[in-house]
């Protein structure tokens, strides 16, 4: 499936082959797939361990760059299905993998400035990477909700962490919120069993047919789950039933924290609602596409307007990752391939950007002491000229500017697929929101290259965070150039779900 | 004019195609000018830009204007689609004809010239004339693309540089001015984005401009598109109620951002009127004829009126703009007539008149305009203050400035002999011919000449005020100016400088009609 990439793999794969090998000898066939979580969970508890005595960062890094080669030593072309195909290794899947351990990378880079010493940290750090990873490679609900735990429960605590007396009020306001997510879930887990007498997928899908084939009353149950499901992964994406623990988390939490919340696990909570609607309610799909729309359209407008009235940077930052996941939703609502690649391309350029930006607002706070505001930005680029250029750079690709990877989601793909099913009013909708949401971005540009600074003091950032986001920031520009690099691996994935 | 040394001298040039040399030169040029600061950017910036006009001048010498084809095409791609079919190319497609390269000349024409009149930026330079090459990059794509995706990453690639240039060198208020700018032409440029798809599903599957020309699109899409083409292309023209950023973004910018915004970024507007509209929608262009023309006198005479109100010099120059680039929507509003079906070979050449007016009204407005701007910025250095009132006895105190000032005054009002005049004629010979009431634009001119003389008369030619001090202004202020009104001048004498390269590409555009 690699196709930019391929060469690389190739590579890399030739000169570890013999160590492929001796594992695939001593390692039940049936895990192999699982490999690079159940590597991270290893790692998680050496961790805990080395934590005990010294930062156990260098293990965290190690299991991470680790679970990275497992996954190109062990194509899934070969090694699909583990666990007695309960979590299944696929393009689709791989590609969401992809995505969390890019940021799973940028987190721990920055957890070099605050938390990565301690053993506790890191342990519950790798088990919600495992987690993170097992959602997205999950085909079967009960599979799904048990590492959807898995990468939840560790991002409770984790979010409680943070420096300040308002991480804990954050934290329980996401822990209860979350909980009550989890129940919903779980009693769209039970309807959908009880009409489909199963819970894989695959036979949801075939039982489902069946059901919309002869019109049977049991359709409205199947319906009363698909919005119990979406507001259950809505909740953890953000969008608009369940956004509102979205702002105090984000910006109470460590923003290392913050930004594995924003980048990886809202990911995979996209990833984990497009193999349910894609797969399991395919027949549904005239019934799910209004709804989405509307969540769409509601999550753009919520996450524009309140996003206009912050002060503070972070919380301006976690509406506006509202907002584009209501953008991201237009590709979810359309369904076909192009708008679940859209949707793909999205998260993945979202990904980076959101990251990116988190950490380097993090670490500044960290450096300031204080938490940023846009008075704390005004005249920045002349008091730390590469961090205002770094933050103008992630701004810009939110913004869609072009040779950005914010331009090819935000103007060109998620639009293209609304027009492509002829709701080009969808599309129009989508691109005005992103245009408004210029009166915002441009605030942040503005205090940094248009005001006189009021404290004339300059700064530097810490090294770990900073590379994290100097990567998030090439990462981004080279994807605005040539957005083929990840745009063919969508479409690849995409094709699995190619909706009538 | 076809010169073979000149073609071979073009082909000898590194990347192959003279086409993306230019768009590189200055992004490199960028990031080299940042690390330099002060002195060594602006040296930097001035060779940059310098040459890039000597590889304009080359590329309008080599290139045949009478061509049906684009010449130096060039092809990047960025990445594909392959959920349609065929897949699609996201690419950066590149190429011109007769009418891109004129505009390719006026842009790096003025661009060079703001470069010179920048002399009085002095707050960090290296920032400044890195965003100002990469600029001149965006401007310079805009009119070499023939993709609608790389149109469209061009017209919003201007946009940054120019945001910043606004709101860090403008005046007090510009922030304001430049948040408006850029949010107000990405209004526009969302609408026109949104037809960009639709074009692209309801009609052939591609977004490369020739091939969607060719193909004929069906009557409804094309009218659907060119309303669209006037969001996008009427907010940066700017026509009558979409022109609300312009006063502003003009008047607060540093002189060289005015001067770049009123002599280039106005005429992407008109280009997108041209390339998009004329070119490639024709069938929706012609029934949507009359009332652009109508709008067009409209705002001809209603800014016209406006500039009257202002006492801000270069608030009044910034109206003028407007009421100027009024000509160039008439042009292209008279021009799309040719489209209608039995018309004679005279209203056809009526109609080709007309959109020859229309470009070469661009170019004479770029170059009229980018000396009124400069005047204007200059006169806040001499005379301490850019308001009508405030400043008076100008010709006592600074003659040399006073005689720039009102020679490109007579420019501006199209006094014969000055390129306005020839455009102005062009477009109305045209367009009484078709619409007689169009002939009402003209009325717009009377106007003009009585504010602009109005002008003059209030701070040039009367009794200097004592209390005031005014003194003249440098040669060095006055390069740019009088450089630029070498251009104004010749076009006014032989217009088939600029003329030659459009008629062939307006005879072969209008006469194609299906």
């Amino acid at each position: 499936m690699m196709m930019q990439f391929e060469q690389i793999t190739a590579f890399i794969r030739s000169i570890l082959d013999p160590f492929a090998s001796v594992l695939a000898n001593y390692i039940p066939a049936e895990w192999i797939a699982s490999l690079p979580a159940l590597t991270l969970v290893l790692f998680a508890f050496l961790s805990l361990i080395v934590g005990m005595r010294r930062s156990p960062l260098v293990v965290s890094f190690i299991g991470v760059i680790l679970a990275g080669l497992e996954m190109i030593l062990f194509e899934s072309s070969t090694y699909g299905s583990s666990f007695g195909g309960l979590f299944v290794r696929d393009a689709f899947g791989d590609f969401f993998i992809w995505i969390i351990l890019i940021v799973a990378f940028f987190v721990l880079l920055s957890s070099t400035t605050f938390g990565g010493d301690k053993g506790a940290y890191n342990f519950l750090l790798l088990v919600s990477f495992a987690g993170a990873i097992w959602v997205v490679m999950a085909t079967d609900l009960v599979a799904l909700f048990v590492s959807w735990e898995l990468m939840s429960t560790p991002t409770y605590v984790l979010a409680a962490l943070g420096p300040h007396r308002g991480a804990i009020d954050g934290a329980m306001k996401y822990f209860v919120m979350g909980l009550l997510s989890t129940t919903l879930m779980v009693f769209g887990i039970a309807l959908v069993y009880g009409v489909a007498g199963a819970t894989d997928l695959a036979l949801v899908a075939s039982a489902l047919s069946a059901v919309w084939a002869t019109a049977a009353p049991e359709a409205y149950t199947v319906l009363l789950s698909l919005v119990l499901f979406l507001i259950a992964f809505g909740f953890k994406v953000g969008v608009f039933p369940g956004w509102m623990w979205v702002p105090d988390t984000y910006s109470t939490a460590d923003g290392s924290v913050t930004g594995y919340l924003a980048g990886a696990t809202k990911k995979t909570g996209i990833s984990a609602l497009l193999r349910i609607l894609a797969v399991a309610f395919v027949v549904a799909r005239l019934e799910w596409m209004p709804l989405i729309v509307a969540v769409s359209i509601l999550t753009m407008i919520v996450g524009n307007a309140l996003a206009l009235a912050q002060r503070n940077i972070m919380r301006m930052l976690a509406y506006s990752s509202i907002m584009v996941m209501g953008v991201l939703f237009v590709g979810v609502a359309v369904g076909t391939q192009y708008g679940v690649a859209a949707a793909m391309f999205s998260a993945f350029a979202h990904a980076l950007i959101k990251s990116g930006a988190f950490i380097l607002i993090w670490a500044m706070a960290i450096r300031l002491g204080k938490e940023i505001t846009y008075d704390d930005l005004a005249g920045l680029s002349k008091r730390s000229p590469v961090s205002a250029a770094l933050l103008a750079v992630l701004i810009f690709a939110l913004a869609g500017a072009p040779f950005t990877a914010g331009f090819w989601f935000k103007w060109f793909l998620i639009p293209a697929s609304a027009v492509e099913v002829g709701l080009w009013w969808f599309a129009l909708i989508a691109v005005l929101n992103s245009v408004f949401a210029l009166g915002y971005y441009l605030r942040v540009i503005r205090y940094c290259y248009f005001m006189e600074p009021s404290d004339d003091k300059t700064f530097g950032l810490a090294r770990g965070p900073l590379l994290a986001v100097i990567l998030a920031v090439i990462g981004t520009l080279i994807l605005g150039i040539v957005p083929s690099l990840v745009l063919d691996y969508a479409f690849s994935a995409a094709a699995l779900f190619a909706v009538p | 004019m076809q010169f073979d040394f000149i073609q071979n001298l073009i082909a000898a040039l590194p990347m192959e195609n003279i086409l993306p040399l230019m768009l590189f030169i200055p992004v490199v040029g960028a990031f080299i000018a940042y690390p330099l600061g002060k002195r060594g950017a602006r040296v930097l910036t001035l060779l940059i830009t310098g040459f890039e006009m000597v590889l304009a001048i080359l590329l309008m010498v080599a290139i045949d204007p009478s061509s049906d084809t684009m010449s130096y095409t060039w092809r990047f791609i960025m990445g594909t689609v392959p959920a349609t079919d065929p897949a699609t190319n996201l690419q950066i497609l590149l190429g011109v004809d007769g009418i891109s390269v004129a505009m390719i000349f006026l842009s790096n024409l003025v661009v060079f010239v703001a470069a010179i009149s920048s002399n009085h930026i002095h707050k960090s330079e290296g920032l400044y004339y890195a965003f100002f090459l990469l600029q001149q990059t965006g401007l310079l794509g805009v009119f070499m693309s023939l993709d609608l995706i790389s149109f469209f990453i061009f017209w919003e690639l201007v946009l940054i540089p120019l945001f910043f240039i606004i709101g860090r060198w403008g005046e007090e208020g510009c922030e304001h001015a430049a948040v408006k700018f850029f949010i107000y032409t990405h209004l526009g440029s969302a609408v026109m984005l949104v037809s960009f798809m639709a074009i692209y599903f309801f009609g052939p599957g591609t977004f490369e401009m020739v091939a969607l020309r060719e193909v004929g699109l069906p009557v409804d899409v094309q009218i659907g598109f060119a309303l669209a083409v006037f969001m996008g292309a009427g907010v940066k023209l700017p026509v009558f109620p979409l022109h609300n950023w312009l006063p502003w973004a003009h008047v607060k910018a540093p002189t060289p951002g005015s001067v770049i915004l009123a002599g280039i970024l106005l005429k992407m507007g008109g280009y997108g009127f041209i390339r998009l509209g004329l070119w490639m929608v024709p069938e929706g262009f012609m029934r949507l004829s009359i009332p652009l023309a109508l709008l067009a006198v409209f705002t001809c005479i209603y800014a016209a009126f406006v500039a009257l109100a202002q006492t801000d010099l270069k608030s009044m120059v910034a109206y003028t703009s407007i009421n100027h680039m009024a000509w160039v929507l008439l042009g292209v509003a008279i021009g799309a007539f040719a489209f209608q079906a039995g018309i004679t070979s005279d209203i056809r050449a009526a109609a080709a008149l007309a959109v020859q007016g229309a470009v070469f009204m661009m170019v004479s407005h770029g170059v009229i305009i980018s000396v009124m701007f400069i005047m204007a910025g200059l006169l806040t250095y001499t005379a301490g203050s850019r308001q009508i009132p405030d400043v008076q006895g100008l010709m006592a105190k600074a003659p040399r400035l006073s005689a720039v000032l009102i020679l490109a005054s007579f420019a501006a009002f199209g006094l014969p002999g000055f390129s306005g005049f020839i455009a102005e004629a062009l477009v109305l010979f045209g367009s009484v011919n078709i619409y007689i009431w169009s002939g009402l634009i003209a009325f717009g001119i009377f106007v003009t000449v009585g504010y602009l003389l109005w002008t003059l008369n209030r701070i040039v030619f009367s009794d200097p005020d004592p209390e005031k001090e005014i003194t003249e202004a440098p040669w060095s202020d006055l390069v740019a100016p009088i450089l630029m009104m070498i251009p104004v001048l010749i076009l006014g004498i032989w217009p088939d400088l600029i003329l030659d390269l459009v008629i062939p590409v307006v005879t072969s555009m209008l006469g194609g009609a299906p």
